[in-house]
């Protein structure tokens, strides 16, 4: 019974000029979209690959520096000698700790303007606590840059309900519709054809959109898990779209005229694109307000001054600590550079409590809207979508714990070599450690994505019933 | 085959049809006649299931509408007063749709068959609905019928705003389907119509069924005046 409705949709849209002039200004919107994320992408490679030209060119220029002042060829002064641990920790030996885009990232810019992609890694404190702004949540999308996120949570409902706005309202305004039902169909039958129609033509939007959008971003689908986000964005864009047309559904089993249907659909797709989001988002806000930067580096110079104005004190305390680094007092530099690190150790200890502060309300901000992104359908579908384009929030944490414990493994590997005054050799250069960038697991995408799947589906479901049980009580007549 | 026993309707407490009782057989046409209002409309959207009986029943083919209102369907033809068409299709596109979604598989030749059958002219067929009259889209609807070949037909008005040549047409296609066994329910203004085409006719006023007539027993002017009579109070 399906068959004919199909085919007769499909000639009326066909049919209807708007089809075609809609489907042309998203493929031009998408083609946008996808440039504009490939080229932010090509801009974030370039510069992971000038920062790993310019660690290779400085790790070889120093282990000629070496060589250079073994040999006395050069006599640098003590704090620029290449040879001292202090030096190479702190600055000329130093990694940068970096995260690759995946080969989605083209498709959702989402947090990746936001944070860092890249750290230097030194002796000194963590940076990337003062490299880090607050997060921008959601809504700030809307603002933001133009990718095909962008396209896939604004512009394609709006198509979905440009296209269904009126489905069953214009068929009892032109008198079509009691032509139609006076034939052996149920009107719930004719309605599911004409959304299963239209349905059909946006998923395969939904399925093409981020092919195109991969394909033109020159995306390498054989890199691992490329072919599991591909599925996984494609099925966050079809769920999306299945929710918007259960809304469209319900609107018209209401059984109001097609303009009030335009203006209801109107009024929810503010509601649930721009206000929910942005109610959340504010809301976390206000809620778990973070700490001020300025505050912050105000703090950090506080504590800076402090440690500096204590540091005989603190020098003294940590080598009773430590009295493995107690060594003869034979040169004034040397002294120089534990004093450094010491004060350093101290500052960061008196940060400590304003920076857990600054995390745990992150923390508390990130977790809130995490449990109200159930409250609408576009936060569910833009934190899935950026998620797996690996441009979310979760991807990002991952990667300043990795950048954060190669810290530690760093600083463990240089302090006990200033203290103990190695002099460094030129093959010891390439035992400092080395960062490599470890992908969050798939699994981990996987479960996280499944929820906010879940969530969608689950709205969509709860507004088909609801529009299968207005439809029974649809008046045709009368 | 259309049946109507003590069926009322009544919308908030008005009363749009009172306690009808109407009987319709295979190879008869039943003109509902009355003023606007009258419950002739009313009396054919509960035929067709679009309204729900506020009591009594509603029997086709022996078939109750509202327990088994798709199977109903299947014998019931349904031409309105503007036969509403999709405009962007064409004569023969709509004719395939609507005979589909009632079983039926036609070629292409069968469908121009239908359409020749029911008058429309030669070449029209394939062009829009949106350039069709009136009487031209009603062709298309009394085509629906015949490739259903539906057995009860229900007509609202389906002459008012034709052109005298047009109706005539349209009553002589209305004769052939009551010979080949059709039950007809035709609502309508036109007493003179109603008394050349119809077997019998029934006088409509207020939801009341004030008055039936066997056509054959009375004259136009008869008609005329006894409708006359129950219009006035």
């Amino acid at each position: 019974m399906l068959a004919p409705i199909l085919r007769n949709e499909w000639r009326l849209l066909r049919a209807d000029r708007t089809l075609h002039l809609v489907a042309a200004l998203l493929a031009i919107l998408v083609a946008y979209g996808v440039y504009n994320g490939s080229a932010w992408v090509r801009f974030q490679s370039n510069a992971l690959d000038s920062a790993a030209g310019e660690e290779a060119g400085r790790l070889a220029a120093m282990k000629t520096a070496i060589a250079d002042v073994e040999a006395g060829r050069s006599n640098p002064p003590a704090f620029a000698d290449p040879r001292s641990p202090s030096a190479a920790g702190r600055s000329l030996g130093t990694r940068w700790a970096s995260m690759p885009p995946t080969p989605l990232a083209a498709l959702a810019i989402g947090q990746s303007d936001l944070y860092p992609y890249y750290f230097r890694v030194s002796t000194q404190s963590r940076l990337s606590f003062a490299q880090n702004d607050e997060i921008e949540h959601p809504v700030h999308l809307l603002s933001g840059r133009f990718d095909l996120a962008f396209v896939v949570l604004f512009l394609y409902p709006l198509v979905i309900l440009g296209l269904s706005y009126n489905m069953i309202s214009a068929e009892k305004e032109s008198g079509t519709l009691a032509v139609t039902l006076s034939q052996p169909i149920a009107l719930r039958t004719l309605a599911f054809g004409k959304i299963l129609t239209r349905f059909l033509l946006v998923a395969l939007l939904g399925v093409a959109l981020p092919a195109a959008g991969v394909l033109l971003s020159g995306a390498d689908l054989s890199a691992e898990g490329a072919g599991m986000r591909l599925l996984l964005w494609i099925a966050v864009v079809v769920a999306y779209g299945a929710f918007w047309f259960a809304v469209a559904a319900l609107v018209n089993a209401a059984g109001a005229s097609s303009p009030a249907n335009a203006i209801a659909l109107a009024g929810l797709w503010l509601l649930f694109v721009v206000l929910t989001p942005a109610i959340v988002n504010g809301g976390a806000k206000l809620l778990h307000p973070v700490p001020s930067r300025v505050e912050m580096i105000q703090a950090m110079r506080d504590a800076g001054r402090q440690a500096a104005a204590q540091r005989s004190e603190l020098l003294a305390a940590y080598l009773e600590d430590h009295p493995e680094f107690t060594v003869s007092r034979d040169g004034a530099m040397a002294d120089f550079a534990t004093i450094g690190i010491v004060t350093a150790q101290a500052t960061e200890r008196a940060m400590q409590p304003v920076l857990e502060r600054f995390e745990k309300q992150l923390d508390a901000q990130q977790a809130l809207v995490d449990r109200y992104r159930f409250l609408s359908p576009a936060i569910l579908a833009q934190a899935a979508l950026n998620d797996i384009a690996g441009t979310g929030v979760h991807r990002y944490r991952h990667f300043q714990q990795l950048a954060d414990a190669f810290h530690e493994r760093w600083r463990q590997y240089f302090i006990p070599r200033v203290m103990k005054r190695e002099v460094l050799a030129p093959p010891d250069v390439d035992q400092f450690p080395a960062w490599t960038f470890e992908e969050e697991s798939l699994a981990a995408v996987l479960s996280r994505t499944a929820a906010s799947l879940a969530g969608l589906i689950v709205l969509s479901v709860l507004c088909f019933a609801g529009a299968a049980v207005a439809l029974n009580r649809y008046r045709v007549a009368g | 085959m259309l049946e109507a026993i003590d069926l009322s309707k009544s919308y908030n407490g008005s009363t749009a049809l009172d306690s009808l009782n109407l009987k319709i057989e295979p190879g008869e046409i039943f003109c509902l006649l009355g003023a606007n209002g009258a419950g002739k409309t009313t009396t054919i959207n509960l035929f067709l299931n679009f309204i729900e009986p506020s009591s009594g029943t509603v029997r086709i083919n022996g078939l109750d509408v509202t327990r088994e209102p798709l199977a109903t369907k299947k014998f019931l033809a349904y031409i309105p007063e503007q036969v509403n068409l999709y405009r962007n299709l064409t004569g023969v596109e709509n004719l395939e749709y609507f005979t589909a979604l009632a079983g039926g598989k036609y070629s292409r030749t069968e469908l121009m068959g239908f359409l020749g059958e029911a008058g429309l002219p030669e070449g029209a067929a394939e062009r829009r609905v949106g350039e069709y009259s009136k009487g031209m889209r009603q062709k298309v609807g009394i085509a629906i019928a015949i490739a259903k070949r539906a057995q009860a037909l229900l007509l609202d008005e389906p002459t008012s705003g034709l052109d005298p040549k047009a109706a005539n047409e349209f009553s002589e296609l209305l004769l052939k389907m009551r010979d080949g066994g059709g039950a007809i329910l035709m609502a309508t203004h036109d007493l003179f119509r109603a008394k050349e085409t119809g077997t019998r006719v029934g006088i409509m006023k207020r939801g009341c069924l004030m008055a039936v007539l066997n056509t054959d027993e009375i004259g136009h002017a008869d008609l005329e005046r006894i409708y006359l009579d129950h219009m006035h109070d």
